[in-house]
């Protein structure tokens, strides 16, 4: 699910992200929403989004208990 | 008028177009306004009355299950404060298949069927012109819905003489219309993207979910867009930050799948009017 250009690009930014394409869409999923609290880095993955032809990136938690397993470990 | 004599000529201010509008509307012998209780329909039914007096106007609610429940709300509202005459009406364009399959021209469908309706209560009641909320703003939108009210003979006079929604909100305000500062609130369907089918189960979703959130405090732009299992919220830019904080994004979170939603995403660019135009290309960013 990651391997995509996107994803490859959003891991410069985003290391632990996992990315979900559906068309223009993509869902990022991450363990902790903090990084993205900075609105220059919230840009940044945009532009790289609208690169790659997103035109809309949404975050989501990854759940605690279940999602956060399949998330890269540091 | 020639072009250069146009460049001259001051644009009108607001309260100069109020006054267009006031004569406008004592031109026509009655007016019928469909009436969402959105910031436009609410200041022109409350023109409407002022100028024409409640027995030459009467304010329509058309009710569906794509019509928000606090939208009836403020439109109740909004009619009791100016003593509007107010009648409601059932719609049903969730019944008409071209409707629900939910194509890119969807407002064509829905307005044909808001029109027929309230045409047929104008013609019942002897009532000369229908008027609808549409604004100069608006004729550069993307809005399949304005060629059901031009085929109807719906006259649109905020548009006709040029007020922007700034202005409407600004003489709202100086009137003491409640709508004044509301955030722009379309129909229920607008959270569903193209080609989703419309569904009374889908609408009352996004209802909940976005009531659900209203309750933790978000003011301002909000829309909840229905992607199947996740729900994509979009908030207005400057309440990012403050949402993507664990705590808070935890309990947004928390909301939308009370709701009824599997997953719950935070749009990272925030509100746009008009998002899922943008998803499936109907109108570029």
């Amino acid at each position: 699910m990651s391997e995509t250009p996107l994803a490859r690009a959003l891991a410069r930014l985003l290391p632990d992200a996992l990315v979900e394409e559906r068309g223009a869409l993509a869902i990022v999923t991450l363990r902790d929403a903090a990084p993205l609290v900075d609105a220059a880095l919230r840009a940044r993955a945009l532009a790289f989004a609208k690169e790659h032809g997103v035109s809309h990136l949404a975050l989501e938690l990854a759940d605690d208990a279940v999602d956060a397993a399949h998330l890269p470990r540091d | 008028m020639t072009a250069v004599a146009a460049r001259f000529e001051p644009a009108l201010s607001a309260a100069e177009k109020e006054t267009q509008l006031h004569a406008w509307l004592r031109a026509q012998p009655s007016v019928l306004v469909g009436f969402s209780g959105g910031v436009d329909s609410a200041y022109l039914a409350c023109v409407a009355v002022e100028a024409l007096g409640p027995h030459r106007v009467l304010a329509v609610i058309g009710r569906s299950a794509s019509y928000p429940a606090e939208q009836w709300a403020m439109a109740r509202d909004v009619a009791a404060r100016a003593g509007l005459p107010v009648l409601e009406a059932d719609t049903h364009e969730l019944a008409d298949p071209r409707y629900a399959a939910n194509p890119s021209d969807r407002c064509y469908f829905c307005k044909t069927e808001l029109w027929n309706v309230l045409g047929a209560i104008a013609r019942q009641r002897g009532i000369a012109v229908i008027v609808d909320g549409t604004n100069a703003d608006d004729l550069a939108d993307w809005r399949p819905g304005a060629r059901a009210a031009a085929e109807r003979a719906v006259r649109s006079p905020l548009a006709e003489l040029g007020f922007t929604k700034a202005e409407i909100r600004a003489l709202s305000e100086r009137r003491g219309i409640p709508t004044w500062s509301q955030p722009s609130s379309p129909c229920l369907s607008s959270r569903l993207p193209y080609g989703t089918p419309v569904t009374v189960e889908r609408l009352a979703q996004v209802e909940r979910a976005e009531r659900a959130l209203r309750a933790l405090g978000i003011t301002g732009d909000l829309r909840v867009r229905h992607h199947g299992d996740i729900a994509r919220v979009e908030l207005a830019p400057a309440l990012l930050g403050e949402w993507l904080s664990p705590a808070r994004f935890r309990a947004l979170r928390e909301a939308v799948r009370g709701a009824g939603f599997a997953r719950a995403a935070l749009d990272l660019r925030g509100f746009r009017s008009g998002s899922l135009n943008v998803l499936a290309g109907v109108r570029a960013e």
